[in-house]
């Protein structure tokens, strides 16, 4: 008979197929077309077997038969057909899936490329910023060098940041004010100035070492005049008892700290 | 409210605070001072202590540059810790401080006068070798 070639085929056939017996799938129907072919075949035979050893044989039966194998050669034939046209399409369908697959890859490959180039990216970027930022930090804190000569020629004449030359131990200049610039400045001279000494140097020793005139020059710059007005301390400074920011007044009874401030403050944060 | 308020646009007393402050910050500097208030308690009142974190702001350069004892700034952010403040009710805690607040200042006499006596000694060298 017909081989089957389709033989691995398992595809449905969509709309109804021929009223052959069997399943819906090619291959089935094929088979069983095979085997209609078959039977039928062996009838004939057996048929013609039998009119030769006879004489009579009714003869519709013959002529069914045939018709019957015809028909069922008619429809095997179809079948092969669309065996053949579904193996085509199936090829085709591999041939797509192989494409589709190697998209994926390529969609893949782009797609890991992209996030490296993404990382790369946003490092670049991070960093970038971190940059700017540390540049906006220098520029806030940029100070003329010529202020800064001007400051560092300040502190150094004075010998507030470096020793006199001539400095010997039992000279009473220090690094830091020393009690009679504490008294004689304004914070000294505000209140009455308490007796204990507060530092190891008692009053007399400025006057022995005879370094008075330069402890009560001027010793603190605001006595020149570069302080301009909006070089003031920031506001809130008249509550310290509440919690920061809100203050309140913080001279109770120290002697040295400024007493003028509550006089006029007398207001909460709020 | 209105009294703080009335404070800020005081011009007088606006300078007269900045003085004050300046003055006090500045007598930070001298770990004596520091010592005296340590031991009558102005370290443990919490006004106090937020009064020095208020003075912070001289830390800031248009403030800074006031300064006559610029080392008074490390003195106070010292001062920001308790620890410090509690240490400070020794008095050998305020001498250690003042030792070597007074040698470093010497430092830089120090180098000068090593580099002068260096020079010295190669003029004498050379002076001698001249001969």
């Amino acid at each position: 008979m017909a081989a089957a070639s389709g033989g691995e085929k398992e595809k449905e056939r969509p709309g109804g197929g021929a009223g052959a017996a069997g399943g819906n799938s090619t291959r089935e129907r094929l088979l069983s077309a095979l085997e209609d072919l078959e039977v039928l075949s062996r009838e004939l035979i057996e048929m013609l077997a039998i009119s030769r050893n006879q004489k009579l044989l009714p003869p519709d039966e013959e002529n069914q038969v045939l018709e019957l194998l015809i028909h069922r050669d008619g429809e095997f034939q179809e079948l092969m057909k669309l065996a053949l046209n579904q193996g085509k399409i199936h090829h085709e369908m591999q041939v797509l899936e192989k494409e589709v697959e190697k998209r994926d890859s390529d969609i893949q490959q782009l797609q890991k490329q992209l996030k490296e180039a993404e990382q790369i990216l946003a490092t670049a970027v991070y960093q970038a910023k971190e940059k700017l930022k540390s540049i906006e930090k220098a520029r806030k804190g940029a100070i003329s060098s010529e202020e800064i000569i001007k400051y560092a020629h300040r502190i150094s004449a004075s010998n507030a940041v470096c020793a006199p030359l001539t400095w010997v131990p039992g000279d009473p200049r220090r690094p830091y004010p020393t009690d009679l610039e504490m008294r004689s400045g304004l914070l000294g001279q505000m209140n009455n100035p308490s007796t204990n000494g507060v530092n190891g140097h008692l009053p007399g020793d400025a006057l022995a070492a005879g370094r008075l005139p330069d402890v009560l020059a001027p010793q603190y710059p605001w006595q020149s005049n570069d302080m301009s007005m909006n070089m003031l301390p920031p506001n809130h400074s008249n509550d310290f008892l509440l919690e920061p920011p809100g203050h309140n007044k913080e001279n109770e009874d120290d002697v040295e700290v400024m007493s003028t401030d509550s006089s006029s403050s007398s207001s909460d944060s709020d | 409210m209105a009294a703080a308020v009335a404070m800020e646009t005081d011009d007088a007393g606006n300078r007269l605070r900045f003085q004050l402050e300046l003055e006090f910050v500045q007598c930070l500097a001298n770990p004596n001072y520091l010592n005296f208030l340590a031991q009558r308690g102005y370290f443990k009142d919490k006004a106090f202590v937020n009064y020095l974190k208020y003075l912070l702001y001289w830390k800031e350069p248009e403030y800074a540059k006031y300064l006559k004892y610029p080392q008074c700034l490390h003195m106070l952010e010292l001062l920001q810790y308790e620890h410090f403040r509690k240490e400070l009710v020794n008095a050998q805690c305020a001498k250690f401080i003042d030792e070597q607040q007074i040698l470093h200042w010497q430092h830089y006499s120090r180098k000068r006068m090593r580099l002068q006596q260096a020079l010295a000694e190669q003029q004498q060298q050379n002076h001698a070798a001249g001969k």
